[in-house]
């Protein structure tokens, strides 16, 4: 095997790793974009995740279950737009009990479906590609795919159109935007949606086509590393996909040291993932120049009283 | 007892839609729908069996209340009880381990302060980074959480194995001198809730009667003041964050010693949100968390009956927490932001 080959392989199992949590960073991005923290997303992602997994363990098809996903993290974040919109609960609270309700209803109506086998995506295929090229298109899936164009396409909304300017507007200053005759609320409502639906596209991704099964649990905090990356990101959804690797190399590493046979223990590998967005978000912050890209709004929901 | 019936309608209406919406999830797996909530009220408190085992679930929640509840005197929002209640656990069972056969006067002692110690060291940690370098301290705590875990799992499937567990994840049987003894004999409910309950009194009489309760109430209430007064923000901050730690610090070890009497995996699986959830529905509140997490804790044993009597799956319980927080959250918020 050449270096190269090596290297893309490492390259397209840590892009792979990192496609759920790029989903879930574009979700919380846009969400505190509009204003709005959602710690419930993990909820989310789990209830995407399991119902993604059942329909297409039922249907057969992984693109109806992809879609079944992200309506069930829609469906979730539901709860979160009525406390927090309707109820106008604290924001960090109200995602709590998201988490809580999303983990609660995967794992209950997810176990008859522990241990089901499905048919996920069909490997990609091009007539007449070289032998090294039909590697690469065999090892790369759908939601992989997805997972770089959605950041782009989010991207161009935020930052090139209209109603990203006002999306952002209500994040930034909602009682300016509300004189300019934005009705905020209608933004966040759109948001908290579109932070379900792109959340529970993450955890379909996750257990239709990356673990191709459904364990209870199985995002194991993805979505709640993700809301340490936004950080990263600078709420900037074209940086997702640089971010989100940190987080697919930092696992991908360690499964591939772990299936080496290596006498590292499997528990201190999985350590790696949460050690190093921890480390890189100190580092960021002890370094970082430029502060102050945080939504102005959110100051009130994470930082009280300063 | 007008304003006390003005503040308490909308938990009572909180309550009754809570009853609504777990009657609509779970009645079908009871004959009636009464039956179904005589059998949670059973579970909890029908004999003094079923009462001591409320006690004991309502004590590690009570102790994840009060790490959750000391950080929110200053705005700080930890979601990292869970993984400081590990990190307690693991240094008090490491001296435990280190020390088998000492007498219970010193070992009982040690195996606390060492819980304490890394417990409280395990929750400074985010504070120190929040102070030092402006992190969130939820995010942090969320993931120590995580961390936490994976080194109990890495010390309990590796080095601190029992010779005699033929493989299965645990630590040693601790020895009689390290075990935490029950109030009752014969039932599980153990000393520790009195610990708990006497944390909770003294917090409420430290945040009321003391400058250190004065000073969190300035620092929270007008930074500038107290800037001019030469308050100490980082201190409190990182004081407050390991003072939580530690205090859930102890509730992992004692539920490791009186209930398990060893370290296993996913022993606390659960209790974090649980007390995250006390101390939010308490208003952190240290009296009124007491009750809360009695409440908490017949939900959790009551789950217990219903996954025997109704084989409904052990997940009931983290719905039923889920629905009644959201829906006394929900009634609650929305009274006061239409006063």
């Amino acid at each position: 095997m050449t270096i190269a080959q090596t290297a893309a392989d490492l390259f397209i199992s840590a892009l792979r790793s990192s496609t759920p949590m790029a989903f879930a960073l574009c979700g919380e991005i846009m969400g505190e974009r509009a204003g709005v923290v959602n710690i419930g997303i993990e909820g989310e992602m789990l209830v995407g995740a399991a119902m993604a997994f059942a329909v297409t363990a039922v249907t057969g098809n992984p693109w109806v279950g992809l879609l079944a996903g992200a309506a069930a993290g829609a469906a979730l974040s539901v709860v979160h737009g009525v406390l927090c919109l309707v109820c106008r609960a604290n924001q960090i609270a109200s995602g709590v009990a998201v988490l809580a309700l999303g983990a609660g209803c995967s794992s209950y109506f997810g176990t008859p479906y522990v241990g089901r086998q499905i048919n996920s995506f069909a490997p990609f295929t091009l007539p007449g590609a070289s032998p090294g090229l039909a590697a690469v298109l065999r090892a790369v899936s759908p939601t992989m795919v997805l997972g770089l164009v959605v950041p782009l396409a989010l991207g161009v909304l935020l930052f090139m159109t209209r109603t990203g300017l006002r999306w952002r507007a209500v994040g930034e200053a909602p009682a300016a935007a509300r004189l300019l005759g934005i009705n905020p609320n209608a933004y966040r409502w759109v948001a908290i949606l579109l932070c379900g639906v792109l959340a529970g596209l993450g955890g379909a991704a996750l257990s239709v086509d990356y673990a191709k099964g459904w364990s209870e649990g199985m995002t194991t905090g993805r979505g709640l590393v993700a809301i340490g990356l936004v950080v990263m990101t600078r709420w900037n959804p074209l940086w997702t996909t640089p971010v989100a690797m940190i987080f697919g190399a930092a696992e991908s590493l360690s499964l591939s040291i772990q299936s080496r046979g290596v006498g590292i223990s499997p528990y201190l590998l999985a350590l790696f993932p949460y050690l190093t967005p921890l480390v890189i978000l100190a580092l960021h912050a002890r370094f970082s120049r430029r502060q102050g890209t945080m939504p102005a709004s959110l100051a009130d929901i994470l930082q009280p009283g300063t | 007892m007008k304003a006390l019936a003005r503040k308490s309608w909308p938990v009572a209406a909180g309550l009754l839609s809570f009853i609504a919406i777990t009657a609509l999830l779970f009645g079908r797996a009871t004959p009636s729908v009464m039956g179904f909530f005589a059998m949670l009220w059973k579970g909890a408190f029908g004999d003094g069996y079923a009462f001591s085992e409320t006690l004991v679930k309502a004590t590690p929640t009570l102790w994840c209340a009060l790490a959750v509840a000391v950080p929110a005197q200053l705005g700080l929002v930890s979601i990292g009880a869970e993984g400081q209640m590990y990190a307690g656990a693991i240094a008090g069972a490491g001296v435990v381990l280190l020390f088998p056969h000492q007498a219970a006067w010193f070992l009982l002692p040690a195996m606390l302060a060492g819980a304490a110690v890394s417990g409280g060291g395990w929750g400074g940690l985010a504070g120190w980074l929040k102070a030092r370098f402006g992190i969130n301290e939820t995010v942090v705590s969320m993931l120590q959480n995580f961390i936490a875990i994976n080194l109990l799992e890495y010390l309990i499937h590796g080095p601190w194995i029992a010779s005699n567990s033929g493989n299965w994840p645990e630590t040693a049987e601790f020895p009689r001198a390290a075990i935490l003894p029950p109030i009752v004999a014969g039932l599980r409910t153990h000393v520790g809730l009195f610990f708990a309950v006497g944390a909770a009194g003294a917090l409420w009489f430290v945040a009321r009667h003391t400058r250190w309760g004065l000073a969190v109430r300035v620092l929270t209430s007008n930074p500038r003041v107290a800037g001019q007064a030469g308050l100490n923000h980082p201190a409190y901050l990182i004081g407050a964050m390991a003072l939580g730690g530690a205090l859930a610090g102890l509730g992992g070890i004692m539920e490791a010693s009186a209930v398990q009497n060893r370290l296993e995996s996913n022993f606390l699986q659960g209790y974090g949100i649980s007390g995250y959830l006390v101390s939010w529905l308490a208003g952190h509140d240290f009296l009124l968390i007491v009750p809360m997490a009695l409440v908490m804790g017949a939900i959790l044993t009551s789950a217990d009956t219903l996954q025997l009597n109704a084989s409904l799956p052990a997940s009931s319980a983290i719905i039923i927490q889920g629905v009644l927080f959201t829906c006394i959250l929900g009634w609650t918020s929305f009274v006061r932001s239409r006063r």
